[in-house]
């Protein structure tokens, strides 16, 4: 059998085609970015001192 | 409908034979690979000296994003030009020059970086090229490393103008048609590369170049840099162009279905041409010659250039959608069991986009201005990395080649289920090893060290240990490597494969969406080169005048490392005898 023969099972034009599976798909990625961009939060705010505007602690002075 | 070795069969013996240099390419990269693995993990203590893990590092880094890439990517646009335009290329001996100019230059700066692992050569002296991928000032190369790398990339040029030759002459006989989707996808990405070409063109060649041969006595570190990096950021989506076009073209076809859209594809390629290479500063956000304010507008255009990628994201998923529900598939999620699990070619591109979708994210870290300062330099950007350039593109581009090599040869595939164990091991090896990259440099881990052993300190992991995360590293390294084998097994086991009529037709299916859907600004290659232009002019012109200003053209100097002239002097030492015997 060759590599890119399809099994289709039937024809679907543009406008019979609605992409849902796609939308719900991207949807599970946009909150796995919410997610993980929550976690750096915690990575670079809470897990260590702050390392861009020195320590929480002197308010920025170190 | 025939396979493109009985339609082209002059063409696809170039094809073939750009695509063994790119694994050969491969082979050697993939070998050093394994080697650092080990090294820096601390399983086997490969390296003595730190010297040597350079020369690895080196040869790891070029030989794969240089050759492997660009090798197989010029035989990827062959094969779209010619099909899409249905006319062989216009002078075969042209596209022979080409192949041989770039194989010369492979051949003189991979011969110099090889050279390194060998302190002193009879009679040439010391030569190497352990300056690794990024490959700026102060960081010296033997002359011959800037010589191969110039000429090879001038043979991507004459290709390029290859392909636009085909279709200036195709256009000529097809007045007032739209350009075909996979040339317009060809014809964008070589444009791109032209333009982010001449950073290292000047780079190389007015600065590298002369002070490796001794003609100049220092170069401006800062400015070689940021030459560099006009170039070594757009020179990624020379990598994922081509991988992009593969999911465009063969996925939905594979899937069963047809491209959702070419319009939006048209558009994702120029924006790919206009905001690629005015973004090479955000790889610089620790340079402090640099003023934020620059950094910053780095910054803007890296970000929009996310928008893109994203449009990908829904429209190859829409079109395997597309094939999915045509092959019977239902549902919200249930469509994805429609999908063909098991075809090697559809399953490593599907894996390499679920992996591109994970290096968008720490992609995105990156580029953040003040984030970056987290994780700048440590183990976190290779992991990045591996999952961009080593998996969304090197996975494509093995996945593809199970497709191509029955294409362009006439033989059957060597082994379907092999085929298809290797894309998964490459994925599943790939999520052991980037993952523990990731979380190695949020701990501070350091990316390119030789000797990433300390007395008297311990970085400390939050969860688990950098044991494990070691451990996690070699093993996936190793089930990398393990992967890459059996790449080359099933490669050279379809070359020597007998020869089969059962191999589909080389055609694309008509998209969803044609042409005809979109406007026909889309195809002005002018108005989108000149932009492209204008924001490199707006992106460069102040923080290169502003580098130039404060440093000079050949800068505050500082010594070169290591120094390389050895060779140069002994061939001119002898030169000078024979001359004066004669």
């Amino acid at each position: 059998m060759a590599l890119e023969e399809p099994q289709q099972k039937r024809q679907l034009g543009h406008d019979e085609f609605d992409p849902v599976g796609t939308l719900a798909l991207i949807g599970l990625y946009f909150l796995v970015l919410v997610a993980m961009w929550l976690f750096m939060y915690f990575v670079e705010f809470l897990g260590n001192d702050p390392t861009v505007v020195g320590s929480l602690v002197t308010g920025g002075v170190v | 409908m025939s396979t493109y070795v009985e339609r082209f069969p002059a063409e696809a013996k170039v094809i073939r034979s750009a695509f063994y240099v790119s694994f050969v390419s491969l082979a050697i990269g993939a070998l050093m690979g394994l080697l650092q693995t080990l090294h820096r993990t601390g399983v086997v203590e490969v390296f003595g000296e730190p010297g040597t893990y350079y020369t690895v590092l080196t040869t790891h880094g070029v030989f794969l994003v240089i050759a492997f890439t660009i090798w197989f990517l010029v035989g990827v646009f062959v094969w779209a030009v010619t099909t899409s335009l249905d006319r062989g290329v216009e002078n075969l001996r042209l596209t022979w020059g080409w192949y041989g100019l770039m194989s010369f230059g492979t051949a003189l700066a991979g011969i110099a970086i090889l050279a390194g692992f060998v302190d002193d050569w009879p009679v040439v002296g010391d030569i190497s090229a352990d300056v690794l991928f990024t490959f700026y000032a102060p960081l010296q190369a033997h002359p011959m490393f800037y010589l191969g790398l110039a000429i090879f990339i001038v043979g991507t040029w004459i290709a390029g103008a290859d392909w636009f030759r085909s279709w200036w002459v195709w256009k000529q006989e097809n007045p007032g048609e739209r350009i075909p989707l996979p040339t317009f996808m060809v014809l964008t990405t070589m444009l791109m590369w032209y333009i982010a070409t001449l950073g290292v063109a000047v780079a190389v060649l007015a600065f590298l170049l002369p002070w490796s041969l001794g003609l100049l006595e220092t170069v401006n570190p800062l400015l070689t840099r940021t030459l560099f990096w006009f170039f070594g950021h757009p020179v990624v989506y020379f990598w994922l162009m081509p991988a992009y076009m593969m999911w465009y073209l063969l996925l939905p076809k594979i899937s069963g279905g047809r491209l959702f859209s070419d319009p939006l594809a048209r558009v994702v390629f120029i924006l790919f041409l206009i905001l690629s290479v005015p973004t090479g500063i955000h790889h610089q956000y620790l340079d402090p010659g640099i003023s934020e304010g620059f950094k910053f507008i780095a910054m803007t255009n890296t970000m929009f250039l996310l928008l893109p990628s994203l449009l990908t994201a829904f429209t190859v998923v829409a079109s395997m959608e597309h094939g999915a529900r045509q092959r019977g598939g239902e549902g919200r999620f249930g469509w994805l069991k429609a999908l063909p699990w098991g075809n090697p070619t559809f399953t490593g591109m599907a894996l390499a986009g679920l992996m591109f979708a994970a290096g968008g994210f720490s992609g995105m870290i990156n580029a953040g201005m003040n984030i970056n300062y987290l994780v700048h330099n440590s183990f976190w950007v290779p992991g990045h990395f591996h999952l961009t350039v080593g998996t969304a593109v090197a996975l494509t581009f093995m996945a593809a080649t199970y497709w191509f090599l029955p294409q362009l040869t006439g033989r059957k595939l060597f082994s379907r289920p092999l085929a298809l164990v290797q894309v998964v091991l490459w994925f599943v090896g790939m999520t052991f090893m980037s993952n523990a990259m990731h979380r190695a440099g949020l701990l501070g881990i350091p990316r390119r060290t030789a000797e990433p052993w300390y007395d008297g300190f311990e970085f400390e992991a939050g969860v688990g240990s950098v044991g494990e995360l070691n451990i996690q590293i070699a093993l996936g390294g190793t089930l990398l490597t393990l992967s890459v084998a059996i790449f080359l097994v099933v490669v050279i086991g379809t070359a020597l494969n007998g020869k089969s009529s059962e191999i589909g037709a080389n055609a694309i299916p008509e998209p969803l969406s044609g042409p005809e859907d979109s406007p026909l600004v889309l195809d002005n290659l002018k108005l989108w080169t000149v932009i492209a232009i204008v924001l490199v002019v707006l992106a460069y012109t102040l923080p290169l005048a502003s580098i130039i200003d404060r440093g000079g053209l050949l800068g505050p100097g500082g010594r070169a490392f290591p120094m390389s002239l050895d060779t140069l002097v002994v061939l001119a030492q002898l030169a000078t005898e024979g001359a004066l015997s004669r």
